[in-house]
């Protein structure tokens, strides 16, 4: 019975009329930007929520949420009609999905990766409630040992799946984790690397580095490498597709489906792995794996299947354990604790109209997005006709408001236009910026952790791999360390596209 | 790659060093109690272990024939930096002129000469729209304290 009770509450949350406003809000302007390339939904969380410091916690995580999802349902629009992916977890759905478009199948092509999304989305929430409450009990006997083992693992796995170098990306979660001790110590009071800058005595800002790594130098890039776009001009009919393409693909959706949400799950996985992995996959049991490439319908259904369902797992590690799963969710944590809230196995407990009333927006967000995104379609398309040498001051216009309202502070400004540049040269240079924000992001947890646990053990490192749940984790990740190491254990193949 | 990839990891082995010998400053601790030095010190001596690992993986991988390409732009180089220069320029001139004459001023640069120039009725005209509406949403509807500068709005 704890099942229903428990939805009754998230849907009696979810269908108060400003949670039901905002859940749409959200659902809106995740499609459109999902739809527009440049401006991803990292960039646009980070922008919009100064804004939501005046709502409830709730309606606000409700529509961080909605954008954070609606990007998945839009990004795969790009994808299909012009071969550019609105976001980096629809890179995959260019390689079918666009050859769907040119012979004149984008209707079903958009119709499979709305239906299939919403299916994922749906089914992905049910697991929410089935996994997350369990877990959240499991992780209230979590110590700083666990703590630090788990955020070690994360970033491990993340280092492990990053697309190029694996030394590159360990340097760069080292550089994210000093980025972190920037500021006042927490433990001793002590200033750290500020030279006497008051706005560097609270550390850096979360925001003004993601929206430089990820806003600004997406912009400096287009810049650069200014790519004429061609919308393929093909008349989009049929957008539900037919009892065959039903058939071919079904099973790609489940399948996609339960990959994304357990690649969500896991800390330093995401939508973005997830909808290469299901593809691979799909290609690897498929009866005809030559026709992938080439217009495959299961080439469109398994990742943009995976990406929703991974984009609503990644809530489970936030709202159980406090690790973010992925930088959008730590852009989250951040928001979360702005709000007073504490994030971690509690917050269940303690905030159960929170975790509910997300779960639940999460029902009927999918639904309102499978309404936007299929009669709808056309709206979207137009958008996507707007130049980019008109859009790019507006993106930076966004940047630039949205840094200054978190703290009304120029210097902040500066901070990210410099981290823009960072960003410009990692990308140059083939380096990852994802490992490096969630490092910065997790750095304070970890060194907390680390530190209670040194204590604990009198200065004994022994203490992460003497309690059994800590070893399984460090076990894990020491592997997957290792494993690259021995001659002859290749990686698994990866995306030319960064991790995000 | 193996050119850039020497490049870049020079710049972090300093960056490394220079985490190292500034953390060395904080109160390390001891392994029983860990000062605020700790971490920065353990992750400046990684960050400088991988680098050099780096560039001996680059100094030690065969010379392909991969074309790489360039790292800065070569042809629009002049209109990365403009704009970068611009951005600052605006966080310089944000509370003096204040919030809205500053960002006409910055769209109005970035329409004309950012990308492709535009027709300078297109880049009034958006400059208007974009600034006064952002304007309108941040400042009236959010209640976001956009800087008034000394013209008072």
């Amino acid at each position: 019975m704890d099942f229903l009770s428990n939805l009754s509450l998230a849907f009696s949350v979810t269908f108060q009329l400003n949670n039901l406003l905002f859940c749409f809000i959200g659902c809106v302007i995740g499609t459109l930007i999902g739809v527009l390339p440049g401006i991803g939904p990292v960039a646009t969380i980070s922008l919009l929520l100064p804004s939501t410091f005046r709502m409830s916690p709730v309606s606000a995580i409700i529509m961080l949420a909605g954008i954070y999802y609606g990007a998945m349902y839009g990004g795969s629009t790009t994808s299909i009609l012009v071969n550019i992916p609105g976001e980096s977890a629809s890179v995959v759905t260019c390689l079918d999905g666009y050859q769907m478009a040119r012979q004149g199948r984008a209707g079903p092509a958009l119709g499979i990766s709305a239906f299939g999304s919403f299916i994922a989305g749906t089914v992905a929430t049910i697991l929410i409630m089935l996994v997350a409450p369990p877990l959240a009990k499991l992780a209230l006997k979590f110590g700083p040992p666990e703590y630090f083992s788990l955020m070690f693992l994360g970033l491990t796995l993340l280092i492990y799946l990053a697309s190029g170098s694996m030394m590159k990306a360990l340097m760069m979660a080292c550089v994210g984790i000093f980025l972190g001790t920037i500021g006042t110590d927490t433990i001793s009071g002590i200033e750290r690397f500020t030279y006497r800058s008051y706005t560097l005595m609270d550390g850096i800002g979360l925001i003004p580095v993601i929206m430089g790594l990820f806003g600004i130098s997406e912009v400096l890039l287009n810049i650069d490498e200014a790519s004429k776009q061609e919308i393929y001009k093909t008349r989009i009919s049929n957008l539900l597709p037919t009892l065959k393409d039903w058939k071919d693909s079904i099973l790609s959706i489940i399948r996609g489906t339960f990959i994304g949400f357990f690649l969500g799950i896991l800390p330093g996985g995401g939508a973005t792995i997830a909808s290469f992995a299901a593809y691979a996959v799909e290609k690897r049991i498929s009866k005809h794996p030559e026709k992938f490439g080439s217009g495959a319908i299961e080439g469109v259904a398994a990742p943009e299947s995976a990406n929703n369902a991974a984009s609503q797992g990644a809530f489970i590690p936030l709202l159980t354990l406090g690790i973010p799963a992925n930088v959008v969710m730590a852009i989250l944590l951040g928001a979360l604790m702005i709000y007073n809230i504490k994030p971690g196995p509690l917050l269940i407990k303690n905030h159960p109209d929170l975790f509910w009333g997300v779960v639940g927006s999460m029902y009927i967000g999918n639904i309102m997005l499978l309404i936007l995104n299929i009669p709808l379609i056309g709206i979207w398309v137009k958008i996507l006709k707007v130049p980019y040498p008109i859009l790019f001051p507006l993106i930076l216009l966004f940047c630039l408001i949205g840094v200054y309202s978190v703290n009304n502070n120029v210097v902040e400004i500066v901070i990210m236009i410099i981290f823009g540049i960072v960003g410009y040269l990692l990308k140059k240079f083939k380096y990852e910026a994802a490992p490096l924000i969630l490092a910065f992001v997790l750095s304070p947890l970890i060194e907390i952790a680390l530190r209670q646990s040194l204590l604990m053990s009198h200065g004994s490192f022994s203490i992460f791999f003497t309690r059994p749940i800590s070893l399984i984790l460090m076990v894990v990740a020491i592997l997957l360390l290792v494993l690259p190491l021995i001659p002859g254990l290749k990686r698994p193949p990866k995306g030319e596209e960064e991790i995000s | 790659m193996k050119r850039h990839d020497q490049m870049s990891s020079l710049v972090w082995l300093a960056f490394a060093i220079y985490i190292c010998i500034e953390s060395s400053r904080l109160s390390f601790g001891s392994f029983h109690n860990p000062g605020p030095g700790f971490l920065p010190l353990l992750v400046g001596l990684l960050l400088g272990i991988f680098s050099i690992v780096v560039i001996l993986q680059a100094y030690l991988s065969d010379q392909s024939q991969e074309i790489v390409p360039s790292w800065y732009p070569k042809e629009k180089w002049k209109k990365l930096i403009c704009a970068l220069v611009a951005l600052f320029a605006y966080a310089v001139c944000l509370e003096i002129l204040g919030f809205l004459i500053s960002t006409f001023l910055l769209l109005i640069y970035l329409f004309r000469s950012g990308m492709e120039s535009k027709r300078w009725a297109v880049a009034i005209g958006g400059s208007v729209i974009a600034s006064f509406s952002s304007y309108a949403v941040f400042e009236l509807w959010l209640k976001t304290q956009l800087p008034r500068g000394i013209l008072g709005f």
